[in-house]
């Protein structure tokens, strides 16, 4: 077919997809429901992608009506898009969808750490509203942020409060052609939103859609989208505590997700190939399930992490809900305090204190630490002294809590006789670990100082 | 009181001595200058004038002019004649004119993109004019490299840096791209044999990442005086270039002389050793303080001489001005002896062939080198160091006793008379092609019509797509596979699958130190090999070779290994045939099947054979380019044990001279001789491609033929052994007239 041709038949196309807008978009509409009622359903909705509208009559695998997928198309060609709206009562983990709005605004620090700048179009800058993020995952045909890696799936995910429901759509191309349309339909979706919500999205899902922007002749221009990349945040709180950062794993080991048959997420390239190969969907009936999964988690994730810098308020009935590890506690607290949640930082150091277990003792001393560098010594000093009780118990025992209490005692409450108890339990406890250069060293110091407090103490 | 001698009195003393085996003069040149081109902004101009240039010798002349026109530009220049110029100047002015002009310069090291920046940025920095230049390679922070893509006016890198962090990741460097006004390819002749042969499929890429991004840059080479600077400029570019080589440059007189160390054993035609007499002839030089530059093929040699002269003049100059110089030393380092050299604080200096190459040490006096270098272009590279613009330079090449050296001592002519080498590379190698094509859809993908060099590349691409590397989709081909193609590709090994030699010396600190490609590793990584790296020896104590990963220590012995390799050949099809009645020469495809089976441990000393053991390593095969001699018929007074031995005497022979003629190293090609061919019968020599597929070595042997076999009849006859030795066919052929048959042989063909 020749270029004019070609040219004609888009323009034909063009018409007729005027014709037929209006039904597109209606019918644009719950494609499936997640299981209960959506009392938004069959009520005309205000979109702002109308430029694109669903072929009524494509020729589609089989596999793909059994998703719910449909075509799309816009002036850049087609793509397929598959929708769910999940009303706000739907439950994922351990949130329900809704509650993410309630939660998002306090997701604001954490914006500001990864964002540099506020968002002047907003009013006020880093402000966070639900409506405003687009939750984001991506699945590529290859691994790495170079030129030739391509997402063949978008999935996102945005709220409507307007409908109280949460939008999931995943976009697929059946072959490259169709990218422009896809990432124009993207664009779309993500006028007039400040944040992406992603997993490791800062260094992976933008940079690769950034790169099918240039390659497609779109330049960067205005305002990059603000980030809430999860990944980190996660990391602080889990790194030890989890087998693994995965999504998967925090989903289920801390968000109470149960994922039943699923595909894992490195398989998705490999059964996009396949698809292209034979053309049935069928292989990508995991990837869709996968992906839907990860977008809904997202929304979870980020709900649970606007719970957690909700608690500042004493009302707040989350505020009571802990961690169950003393390093997790731990963790938290200092992530909390990093974010400017003092009281909520506060009240998990407390519980922190109030637990008995040798697991929680490692952490008394950091505890510690904390409250030093705040000035309030008296709980400082209480938790150096049950790290210090804890210290003497251990086989190989840790001398830095009493050298702490030794210099509080010293330089803060200029009471020698006591600092040099604390000096001599250091030192005692210090010969009794093996030795080392390291140690010998330490020991010196030790001695030094209790010959030092010695001598203060003697004049007094 | 000892009175200075100065370097006429020297040169003139050296006319007498007996061991000069030719004695040659080049006659000095005025400089041909022509005056600063108007165009030139006067912020430039002033900056120039203020380094003392206010006229551009003529070839610089010519290059900034043809580059205005908007011509590609390959310029030859030697050593030392300002071919800086000849690029950054239309390149400066450029950014100047329009501050969006990019441009990327390409050196073959990162040490030589280091001294270019701070060369550029010298310069900037008096012109004034807020024109940034960085350097862009495996050293550059990740701090640093978001500036470099998005404000670098000059971006200078490798070409492997290119290849792999780069390209695949153009995206990133839009603002480069779009504005991409000039390529600058330095030290062009340096892209020959399979690294040329990829970097000439990267510059393939770069230029069709450039199309897509809309722009369409200038090519500016510079080279080396080699026989072909024009062809291999437009093979590597795939671009018309203007060759300019109208060097204006001011140049003294010049002696060249060919010095041969006397024979100390007759028999065996064996000379004192070269090293000693460098030492004894620096030592004149020094102590007289002119300033000379010593060149020594190896790190050991380099140190070895160091430390003798470091000696030996102590008394007389301190040994602080006596330096070396090669590749492990760190930049820092290598910096300030640069500039001791130009600023003459240093005296003299002790280096591999890393000092050919075009760093600025500014003009000595003598220049000494141990042994020849090994090629035409490298001889006068490095005799390019001395030679100031006014007044003598002397210039002593000191033998070896190794076939070639002794050949072109003794055929001067060969080497004053003849044009360089020339320099080849093969881009249309299948594998490095497919290697590329793959990097190529990766970046952007391939429209079915689409060129990639003159092969027509639909076939490789459909190829691709059946591996299901590729996806076609209408008359488009996309990049479908998991993998990063770059990181899999290697541009400087001579096989696609590299053995990595990792150092546990310190067991805390392992690391790896370097890589080489399993053929040679076959026989220089085994189990118990000596593996002598950056002048340090390093024993292997594990070759895993299901995992491409050689466990070495360091080690202080007195013997190296030498490896013994069984190699079977056979031909899979034959190209072309030139019949020479009783003997015929080929030119085709074979495959090599090689197999280590034992190594000998060899004193250093002595070459005494003081051990071995067996190597266990499955065997590898090759298929690759050959041109074979056989011959059809033999007189019947050679017997076939005789014919043995005079197969491997000229086999020994082509050995040497073919990397010569061809302009490779020498591992790149093999020369293997069979008393019985397998697909004949017949004796026969194989001269073979040391890389899969071949890159052009053989084929040129074929081309050639005629010149290689006068080259090896001419070594034999004019060697001065009575019948045979090491230098030429060997020592094993003792009572059989070896030399004189040897030649009838080749004759014959």
């Amino acid at each position: 077919m020749s270029g004019g041709l070609r040219e004609r038949l888009l323009r034909l196309k063009g018409q007729a997809k005027g014709e037929e807008a209006g039904s597109g978009e209606h019918g644009s509409g719950s494609a499936a429901t997640a299981g209960r009622d959506d009392s938004a359903a069959g009520k005309p909705e205000s979109r702002d992608y109308r430029d694109n509208t669903e072929r009524q009559e494509p020729d589609l695998h089989p596999a793909f009506g059994m998703l719910g997928v449909r075509q799309m198309e816009n002036e850049h060609g087609s793509f397929l898009l598959r929708r769910i709206d999940y009303p706000f009562d739907y439950r994922h983990g351990l949130y329900e969808l809704g509650e993410l709005v309630g939660y998002a605004p306090a997701l604001e620090p954490v914006a500001a750490r990864q964002n540099k700048t506020g968002r002047p179009q907003d009013g006020h800058p880093d402000a966070i509203r639900a409506e405003r993020l687009i939750f984001l995952d991506t699945e590529t045909t290859g691994l790495g942020v170079g030129a030739g890696n391509v997402p063949f799936m978008i999935g996102f995910a945005v709220v409507e409060p307007e409908w109280r429901r949460i939008s999931v759509e995943q976009t697929l191309i059946r072959h490259p052609g169709e990218e422009k349309a896809m990432l124009h339909y993207l664009l779309g979706r993500m006028a007039g939103r400040t944040h992406l919500v992603t997993y490791n999205g800062r260094t992976f899902d933008w940079p690769v859609l950034a790169n099918r922007f240039i390659l497609n002749g779109w330049r960067r221009s205005g305002v990059e989208p603000g980030h809430l990349d999860f990944l980190h945040p996660s990391r602080a709180l889990w790194r030890n505590t989890l087998a693994s950062c995965r999504l998967s794993r925090i989903e289920e080991d801390r968000l109470g997700v149960e994922r039943s048959e699923d595909v894992p997420g490195s398989l998705a390239p490999e059964l996009y190939v396949r698809f292209l190969s034979d053309g049935d969907a069928g292989h990508l009936d995991g990837v869709y399930r996968h992906n839907e999964r990860d977008v809904l988690t997202l929304v979870t994730l980020a709900t649970h992490f606007g719970a957690l810098l909700s608690g500042e308020e004493e009302d707040d009935p989350r505020a009571d809900e802990l961690p169950e590890g003393a390093e997790e506690l731990y963790r938290t607290a200092a992530w909390l305090d990093k974010h400017g949640m003092r009281r909520r930082a506060e009240r998990l150091f407390a519980a922190l204190a109030a637990r008995d277990d040798a697991a929680a003792a490692r952490w008394w001393l950091p505890a510690g630490l904390r409250y030093k560098r705040l000035g309030q010594w008296e709980q400082a000093v209480r938790f150096w002294e049950r790290s210090a009780e804890q210290a003497e118990l251990a086989a190989i025992p840790p001398v830095d809590a009493h050298v702490e209490l030794a210099m509080f005692y010293e330089h803060r409450e200029k009471n020698p006789a006591a600092a040099l108890r604390y000096a001599e339990a250091a030192l005692e406890l210090a010969l009794r670990r093996p030795a080392s250069a390291r140690e010998r060293e330490e020991r010196d110091a030790l001695r030094r100082r209790v010959e030092r407090l010695r001598r203060k103490a003697g004049r007094l | 009181m000892f009175k200075k001698k100065i370097l006429s009195e020297l040169i003139q003393e050296l006319r007498k001595n007996e061991n000069v085996a030719n004695w040659q003069e080049i006659e000095p040149q005025e400089a041909r200058t022509s005056p600063m081109p108007e165009s030139v902004d006067p912020r430039i101009q002033a900056a120039l004038a203020k380094r003392g240039i206010e006229q551009l010798y003529s070839h610089q002349h010519t290059a900034y002019e043809t580059v205005r026109r908007g011509e590609n530009v390959v310029a030859v220049t030697p050593t030392a004649s300002g071919k800086t110029l000849c690029y950054n100047l239309p390149v400066l002015q450029a950014i100047a004119e329009d501050d969006a002009s990019r441009a990327l310069y390409l050196f073959p090291t990162k040490a030589l993109a280091q001294d270019q920046k701070s060369e550029l940025n010298e310069i900037i920095k008096e012109i004034g004019i807020d024109i940034k230049s960085y350097t862009y390679d495996g050293d550059t922070s990740p701090a640093i490299r978001q500036i470099v893509r998005l404000a670098g006016h000059i971006v200078i890198t490798n070409p492997d840096m290119l290849h792999s962090g780069i390209l695949p990741h153009h995206t990133k460097w839009v603002s480069l791209f779009e504005n991409l006004r000039f390529i600058v390819i330095d030290e062009l002749h340096t892209y020959r044999g399979v690294f040329g042969s990829h970097v000439a499929n990267v510059l393939r890429r770069l230029k069709r990442i450039c199309r897509f991004y809309g722009s369409n840059p200038i090519l500016v080479c510079t080279s080396a005086t080699i026989a072909n600077p024009k062809e291999l400029a437009e093979q590597l570019t795939g671009s018309p270039m203007r060759l300019v080589d109208d060097n204006g440059a001011p140049r003294g007189r010049k002696h060249f002389v060919f010095y041969n160390p006397p024979i100390v054993n007759a028999p065996l035609n064996i000379r004192k050793s070269s090293t000693v007499e460098v030492n004894h002839l620096a030592k004149q030089f020094l102590k007289n303080k002119i300033q000379t530059i010593v060149f020594a093929r190896s790190r050991v040699r380099v140190e070895l001489i160091l430390s003798h002269l470091q000696e030996l003049v102590k008394s007389d100059i301190g040994s602080k001005s006596i330096r070396g110089y090669r590749g492990g030393y760190l930049p820092k380092q290598r910096r300030e002896i640069e500039r001791g050299l130009r600023e003459g604080e240093i005296l003299g200096v002790v280096s591999t062939n890393a000092l050919e190459l075009g760093v600025d040490i500014g003009q000595l006096q003598v220049c000494i080198m141990t042994g020849y270098p090994g090629s035409i272009a490298s001889t006068w590279q490095q005799a390019g160091r001395a030679g100031r613009r006014h007044g003598e330079a002397l210039i002593v090449m000191v033998a070896n006793s190794t076939p070639i050296d002794q050949y072109i001592v003794q055929n001067p002519e060969y080497f004053f008379d003849r044009s360089p080498e020339y320099a080849r590379i093969n881009p249309e190698n299948l594998l490095i092609l497919v290697d590329h094509l793959r990097c190529a859809a990766y970046e952007l993908p391939f429209k079915e019509t689409e060129e990639f060099g003159p092969l027509d590349v639909a076939d490789i691409l459909e190829y691709l797509q059946e591996e299901k590397v590729l996806h076609k989709n209408g008359d488009t081909f996309y990049w479908s596979a998991q993998s990063f193609p770059a990181s899999e590709i290697s541009l400087r090994s001579a096989s696609q699958e590299n053995v990595v030699i990792v150092d546990q010396s310190n067991v805390a600190a392992v690391k790896i130190i370097g890589e080489m490609d399993r053929f040679s590793a076959m026989t220089l990584l085994h189990d118990e090999a000596i593996y002598l790296h950056e002048g340090v020896q390093y024993q292997v104590e594990k070759l895993d070779w299901d995992h491409k990963k050689a466990y070495v220590r360091e080690v202080d012995v007195e013997y190296y290994t030498d490896a013994n390799l069984a190699v079977n050949l056979k031909v899979l099809e034959i190209d072309r045939t030139r019949d020479r009645g009783q003997a015929a020469v080929h030119y085709g495809d074979v495959a090599v099947n090689m197999i280590p089976t034992i190594f000998k441990k060899i004193k250093l000393t002595t070459f005494e054979n003081i051990g071995s053991g067996p190597i266990h390593l499955p065997e590898e095969e090759l298929h690759t380019s050959a041109a074979w001699l056989e011959l059809k018929e033999v007189g019947p007074e050679i017997g076939t044990k005789t014919l043995e031995q005079l197969l491997l005497g000229i086999a020994n022979v082509l050995q040497h001279i073919v990397p010569v003629l061809v302009m490779c190293d020498r591992g790149d090609v093999h020369v293997t001789p069979q008393i019985k061919a397998a697909h004949t019968g017949l004796p026969t020599i194989f001269i073979h491609d040391h890389y899969p597929g071949g890159i052009g070595l053989a084929a040129d042997v074929y081309k050639r033929f005629d010149e290689v076999r006068d080259a090896a009849a001419n070594l034999i006859r004019k060697c001065l052994c009575k019948d045979g030795c090491p230098s030429c066919i060997g020592m094993e052929l003792n009572g059989i007239n070896g030399k004189q048959k040897s030649i009838q042989i080749l004759s014959g063909l």
